[in-house]
């Protein structure tokens, strides 16, 4: 299969690492994957292509409008590939009716100057295929492909067994572990999960060790989403000071496994419209790779549905400072979790399983 | 004929006044006209339709931004229009070499984003049309576009009250420069001879969110402390179908213009909707681009150089003497630019031949 791969190539958003990923399996299944951009100075490894007749189906990976090229690129796209061969892969569950939970919602005029049909009318007039990163898609013909996937060659220590894995993370040096909790991600409808999380952790901080948060506006609400009222950005920096959070913004995506190792814990949070939705992301699946063990702050189902049951252990109850202990008391039973859960996702969410699943999808 | 418009509608701003009356003009012309979109209730004057294939034309309205004509938008309307039944009315002058007025307002900063600007209409359309008598760039076509609605124009005895002896209804989008160093101080000298005055719409007391990070961050000058020190209320922009309610609430209306549409004589819709409102429009234009639009009488309601504090205060102490002129304008608008006429001028310009070569096989 040669497939070009057209999406917004930031290096610290959206799904930059899965994409890479694609290329890597794709190529050692046989498969021809691009971007569809000039070549790419920082990664020398990743093909592109500006040819879009010379491949067999071409792949948008939406999050935003901007992540369509611009015109003539556009039409240049359209011209070259047929709409039947022409996929769009929704991160965010456009396709669907609008959808409001709490402050998160999939359609808002006055962010994108879309209405929630024009989503629809447009994904449909792009492409005949639109697979969303989810088991349950709502709205037909959208399809479920969960499309992020666990690398396993990425897992930053692999270890043997749990009694291992326990050990080392016990005895790790404070130059190795700079963090008790480290989460990379935007701070885009986060905010309300954040706090939750932060202020569990307040009675244990010191215990803890220390918190960071890398990305986007953890240290300020933006100007513009207090003028246009976006409620799903938000941070208290009191709070953050109070505990003493260390802030940082955005770092390229192959930073990330080896930033979240530094710190013993790594919370997953989706945001809330996710959680509805069943939407994954590529966090899902990279937090399992790093040297921390997962906090799971998701719905019980989708951790069911996802990790498997092996990772029932992993999941945050109600207090979270109550589960950082038992596992800080008892590391072992959690590292075999994580272990037992990775070896679920390398047989289950490989990005070779993914590259098979669309392969198959399309052939289809 | 059926034609269908594709803009940026915005309840506030922009072009949306001429779509209402596009859509009425059409229909008492025997043309279909609609706006791309679903019945929207803030814009109750205004008919749309999503049926792209059921119009013989499809004309894009393009103002300074283009990031609407978005993939959700475009790649259904390639489908189903073919280019050569695509026009884009280029409202702003993009589609113009670099042109800079007074060193400030420009169309472009960077020659690269001209370029990309080019090859964006060129991938839409062939034919360009731009509000302006004399367009500039080889293939555009003058298409004046917007026009004047005698049946919008409220009467003395219908008018709301004079809240106002003086308003400047519009956005702080690069006005400013002109504001303030032309209508401020004559004001400022004449200040304690003039009842209230207020400035309505956006951008006059503060500057937007994110307008540093889109580099237009000149565009927003303002100083709230020398509106607030000259009493000038600041007031929010209003919807479309309140403008001329609200202008006529003033007994003089100051029409600005940003300097790059001065410098390319580019038309919009304030030119002709301060004429239906109940008011004596002053327009800060060259006088000479004022009796080419608004007749000889025009001239007379120019403000410019040193006379624009003796201006404000004559218009202020002989009402009746400026509204003759302002009469006289209204018939000359009659006469030449009401939207019926711009109506079968845009029937007339989509039936002509295209004025571009096409630049890609997209059709």
């Amino acid at each position: 299969m040669k497939l070009l791969i057209v999406s917004r190539f930031d290096r610290s958003a959206r799904a930059i690492s899965t994409i890479v990923n694609y290329v890597r399996a794709g190529r050692a299944l046989g498969h021809h994957v691009a971007l569809f951009a000039d070549p790419l100075a920082d990664l020398p490894d990743v093909p592109t292509s500006r040819d879009p007749k010379s491949f067999d189906h071409v792949m948008f990976v939406v999050y935003e409008t901007p992540d369509f090229p611009d015109l003539p690129y556009l039409a240049h796209l359209l011209d070259g590939v047929p709409r039947e061969r022409r996929i769009v892969v929704d991160c965010t569950g456009r396709y669907n009716d609008t959808i409001t939970v709490e402050h998160d919602f999939n359609h808002l005029e006055k962010m994108d100057n879309h209405m929630g049909w024009e989503w629809i009318d447009g994904f449909d007039s792009v492409a005949k295929t639109v697979l969303q990163p989810t088991l349950t898609p709502r709205r037909p013909p959208a399809r479920g492909f969960l499309f992020h996937a666990f690398d396993p060659s990425a897992v930053q220590h692999p270890y043997d067994n749990a009694e291992q894995a326990a050990r080392a993370w016990e005895g790790r040096s404070s130059e190795r572990s700079r963090y008790g909790l480290a989460y990379v991600g935007n701070n885009w409808q986060r905010w309300s999960q954040m706090r939750g999380l932060l202020e569990g952790l307040s009675p244990i901080k010191d215990r803890l060790g220390p918190i960071a948060l890398v990305g986007w506006a953890w240290d300020h609400r933006p100007d513009w989403a207090a003028e246009l009222g976006i409620d799903g950005i938000d941070t208290d920096t009191a709070l953050l000071q109070e505990l003493g959070v260390e802030l940082r913004g955005n770092i390229p995506f192959s930073e990330v496994i080896p930033f979240v190792s530094q710190a013993r814990f790594a919370p997953v949070i989706h945001r809330p419209l996710f959680n509805h939705l069943g939407i994954v992301t590529n966090r899902t699946f990279e937090t399992f790779c790093s040297d921390a063990i997962p906090l799971l702050m998701l719905p019980p189902d989708t951790i069911e549905s996802i990790y498997g049951p092996a990772a029932r252990p992993l999941a945050v109850g109600d207090d979270v400072a109550a589960h950082v202990e038992a596992i800080q008391r008892c590391p072992e039973v959690y590292w075999d979790a994580v272990l037992k859960t990775r070896a679920h996702l390398s047989s289950v969410h490989s990005y070779q399983r993914r590259m098979q699943e669309l392969s198959a999808l399309l052939d289809a | 004929m059926r034609i269908l418009f594709v803009m940026d509608q915005r309840v506030d701003r922009g072009s949306i006044q001429s779509m209402s009356n596009y859509v009425r003009a059409g229909r008492e012309t025997g043309h279909d006209i609609a706006l791309y979109g679903c019945a929207d209730p803030r814009f109750p004057t205004i008919r749309f339709s999503r049926d792209v294939g059921a119009f013989d034309y499809v004309v894009f309205l393009v103002e300074s931004w283009r990031h609407w004509m978005s993939a959700l938008r475009m790649p259904r309307i390639f489908a189903e229009v073919p280019r050569d039944r695509r026009a884009i009315v280029d409202a702003d002058g993009m589609y113009n070499p670099i042109v800079s007025a007074a060193g400030y307002d420009r169309n472009y900063q960077w020659e690269q984003h001209r370029a990309e600007w080019f090859a964006h209409y060129r991938t839409v359309t062939d034919r360009i049309f731009q509000p302006t008598f004399r367009p500039r760039q080889a293939g555009v076509r003058s298409l004046l576009f917007y026009g004047y609605d005698p049946a919008q124009q409220i009467h003395p005895g219908s008018s709301p009250a004079k809240a106002y002896d003086m308003l400047c209804v519009g956005h702080n989008w690069w006005r400013w420069r002109q504001i303030s160093r032309e209508l401020l101080p004559a004001i400022e000298r004449v200040r304690s001879r003039i009842g209230a005055v207020a400035f309505i719409g956006s951008w006059w007391d503060s500057i937007p969110a994110g307008a540093a990070e889109l580099g237009v961050e000149s565009a927003f000058g303002t100083d709230p402390a020398w509106l607030r020190r000259l009493r000038i209320e600041v007031r929010p922009a209003v919807s479309y179908t309140e403008v001329v309610p609200v202008m006529s609430t003033g007994h003089i209306n100051i029409m600005t213009q940003r300097p790059l549409f001065r410098e390319l004589k580019i038309l919009t819709s304030k030119f002709f909707e301060v004429f239906s409102a109940d008011t004596i429009p002053l327009v800060m234009i060259d006088p000479d681009h004022a009796e080419l639009v608004y007749g000889p009488a025009g001239r007379e309601l120019a403000l410019e150089g040193d006379a624009i504090a003796e201006k404000l205060l004559d218009a202020l102490c002989r009402p009746h003497r400026y509204r003759d002129v302002v009469d006289a304008v209204r018939t000359h608008l009659v006469a030449h630019h009401t939207y019926r006429n711009r109506v079968q001028e845009l029937v007339a310009a989509l039936q002509q031949s295209p004025t571009l070569e096409a630049e890609t096989a997209f059709a």
